[in-house]
């Protein structure tokens, strides 16, 4: 098979318009489901998280904005067995509803941000935080979007800090958030929060059952001023971002659509070059090659447009969210855009599939054209 | 033992609803190293017969034998492995591969037998010399003559050293001057090289080169030379 290559590149470059669109079509197809892929393992990411964090909210309500949890919560939550460690979060952002440029500020103990999060400073330094009451650490994809970096001064709505640090984590949707001191966000002036916090988030001790330990949370802080709703951080943030998860399942159905469409091109395409070339495979034909290898010849030509045009469009898909930082966000949880293997390996797959898809009508037809009739007829 | 046996062929198609008989218990035994040229008017299934015996066609019945294989009864992708080995076609209308140098075009047979790249350099230079076209091996045949072109066509069906060349009309788009080079060339080849020759022609002249004169009427073949002694082989390979 590959001592016909050269006749399948040549063939591929004669016709180059043509295979440029068939392949600029495919890119396009194969871009935007890239694009869509990663929302929806962004999305998977987050909403499927271990189950070992409980976040402690107010009950009733779905904005960080309006839920206002005692501080000293945090205490009556640590004596409740399975509880391994409290941090209490005071949470602000700059839009609740869904946005594509949320802002999201968690006020966090700042000797705990270590242990909370699994983060890694990228540049900056944990002690110039950690000593200064308008420091934060800044997400690297929001410095990137934001294009901030450590020393810089930042300012949303009231909140004003000094970037200490830039972070990365081995959650994308962490690199979308500002962390700083929660004393900071409390007497923010006009938040005037000092004594409450916005959540609680629960660390369980292994072989904690989240359910008991999340009822039983819910339960001791009945009798307190506030009421609670405590559930898994995955379940949570699901909940959270309820509007925007029907509106990214039904994206899919636009990755899908792009798929149909890149399989019609790319068949419409092979089979018009099968119909110019009917004369040219019945020569090749009379020369001694098979069926089954002018079938094959096509389908690798099919395959080929697919697959040029399939890996520009997913490097071009992971490139765009790599560096432009994109996320969408509700309700102070977004969903990092981001390049994945997964994402990349289910591309390529995708593209592979939908060459050979495409290819099989024309390669069949081209196949079983009888030669001496395709030898009389102009092409 | 004849390198060609047409036995009994029967080639009809259905043109609407009207059954045409090209050929009608053809009958044909050609010997090995023959230069055998075909004539009839048109429509009389001279190329049908060619086909046939190029294996690109199937008749309706009876049976052909050539190198001593029934093709009648070999399937589809047998009968492509067979031709890749036993036939060589010169068309009317060259039919190169336009993407394709004139060396490429000539190797198309080769990538098909079990050679390494050596090899084929070496039998396409070989086929390119034989046709004087050395130096027209890197030309595309937009850039070649129709002369030219045709003999690239002639290398491309002997490169593989093919029990039979088949060539249909082979002077057929071509001037007087080119036809006559192109005639001489098929009858030097046949000459040099041993090869069996079968050549349809509806002109007197190109098949007066042929040492064997067939004519097709109304289906059915008649001799009209009588039988001229088989040139001797010559293995220039």
């Amino acid at each position: 098979m590959f001592r016909f290559l050269p006749y399948l590149l040549k063939t591929l470059w004669r016709h180059r318009t043509r295979t440029l669109l068939t392949v600029s079509g495919s890119a396009v197809a194969l871009f935007v489901f890239s694009f869509v892929l990663s929302v929806q393992v962004g999305l998977k990411q987050l909403t499927e998280q271990d189950d070992s964090v409980l976040v402690v909210f107010q009950a009733n309500k779905f904005c960080p904005a309006t839920s206002h949890l005692p501080q000293d919560y945090e205490l009556k939550i640590r004596e409740i067995p399975g509880v391994r460690n409290v941090v209490p979060i005071q949470v602000f952002t700059n839009n609740c509803r869904a946005s594509l440029d949320v802002i999201v500020f968690y006020g966090i103990p700042a000797e705990q941000v270590r242990q909370a999060r699994d983060f890694t400073l990228r540049s900056g330094n944990w002690s110039e935080f950690e000593s200064h009451q308008d420091a934060g650490i800044v997400g690297h994809r929001l410095a990137t979007r934001r294009k901030l970096k450590t020393g810089d001064k930042f300012t949303v709505g009231a909140v004003n800090v000094t970037v200490a640090g830039i972070f990365t984590s081995r959650n994308p949707s962490e690199e979308d958030y500002v962390y700083c001191h929660l004393g900071f966000l409390q007497r923010t002036r006009g938040l005037d929060l000092v004594g409450t916090v916005t959540q609680h988030e629960v660390f369980l001790a292994p072989g904690a059952d989240p359910a008991t330990v999340a009822s039983e949370i819910d339960e001791r802080l009945k009798g307190g001023t506030v009421r609670t709703d405590t559930r898994t951080k995955g379940v949570f943030q699901a909940s959270s971002l309820a509007d925007l998860i029907d509106l990214i399942d039904l994206s899919k159905y636009l990755g899908y659509a792009c798929l149909g469409l890149m399989t019609v091109l790319l068949s419409t395409t092979t089979i018009m070059t099968v119909e110019d070339r009917v004369q040219q495979h019945a020569v090749l034909q009379t020369l001694g090659v098979s069926t089954g290898r002018i079938f094959r010849l096509v389908l690798a030509e099919c395959l080929l447009l697919s697959v040029l045009g399939g890996f520009i469009g997913i490097f071009a898909a992971a490139a765009t969210l790599t560096f432009s930082g994109m996320s969408i966000g509700a309700e102070a949880v977004t969903i990092a855009f981001t390049p994945s293997l997964e994402v990349l390996m289910t591309g390529a797959m995708v593209t592979v599939m939908v060459g050979v898809i495409a290819g099989l009508a024309p390669a069949w037809r081209a196949s079983r054209a009888e030669i001496v009739p395709a030898l009389r007829s102009i092409g | 033992m004849p390198v060609i046996e047409v036995r009994d062929v029967t080639k009809q198609f259905m043109k609407g609803s009207e059954t045409i008989t090209p050929l009608r218990d053809a009958n044909l035994e050609i010997e090995r190293g023959e230069f055998v040229s075909l004539m009839g008017a048109s429509g009389t299934g001279k190329s049908t017969l060619l086909n046939l015996i190029a294996s690109i066609d199937r008749p309706t019945s009876g049976t052909i034998v050539v190198n001593g294989t029934d093709i009648t009864r070999l399937s589809r992708s047998k009968l492509a492995n067979w031709r890749a080995a036993n036939i060589g076609y010169v068309f009317q209308t060259h039919n190169l591969v336009p993407v394709l140098t004139a060396y490429e075009n000539i190797e198309l047979p080769l990538l098909l037998l079990p050679l390494n790249r050596a090899e084929r350099r070496k039998r396409v230079e070989i086929a390119l010399g034989a046709v004087d076209l050395l130096d027209r091996a890197n030309h595309y045949p937009r850039q070649l003559s129709g002369g030219q072109e045709q003999r690239v066509g002639i290398a491309r069906a002997i490169v593989a050293d093919p029990t039979v060349v088949v060539a249909d009309e082979p002077t057929g788009d071509l001037d007087e001057t080119t036809s006559s080079q192109i005639l001489d060339l098929l009858q030097r080849l046949n000459r040099e090289l041993g090869t069996t020759f079968l050549m349809v022609t509806h002109d007197p002249d190109a098949a007066a080169i042929a040492g064997r004169r067939l004519r097709l009427e109304q289906g059915r073949l008649v001799e009209v030379a009588d039988h001229v002694p088989v040139p001797a082989a010559l293995e220039v390979r």
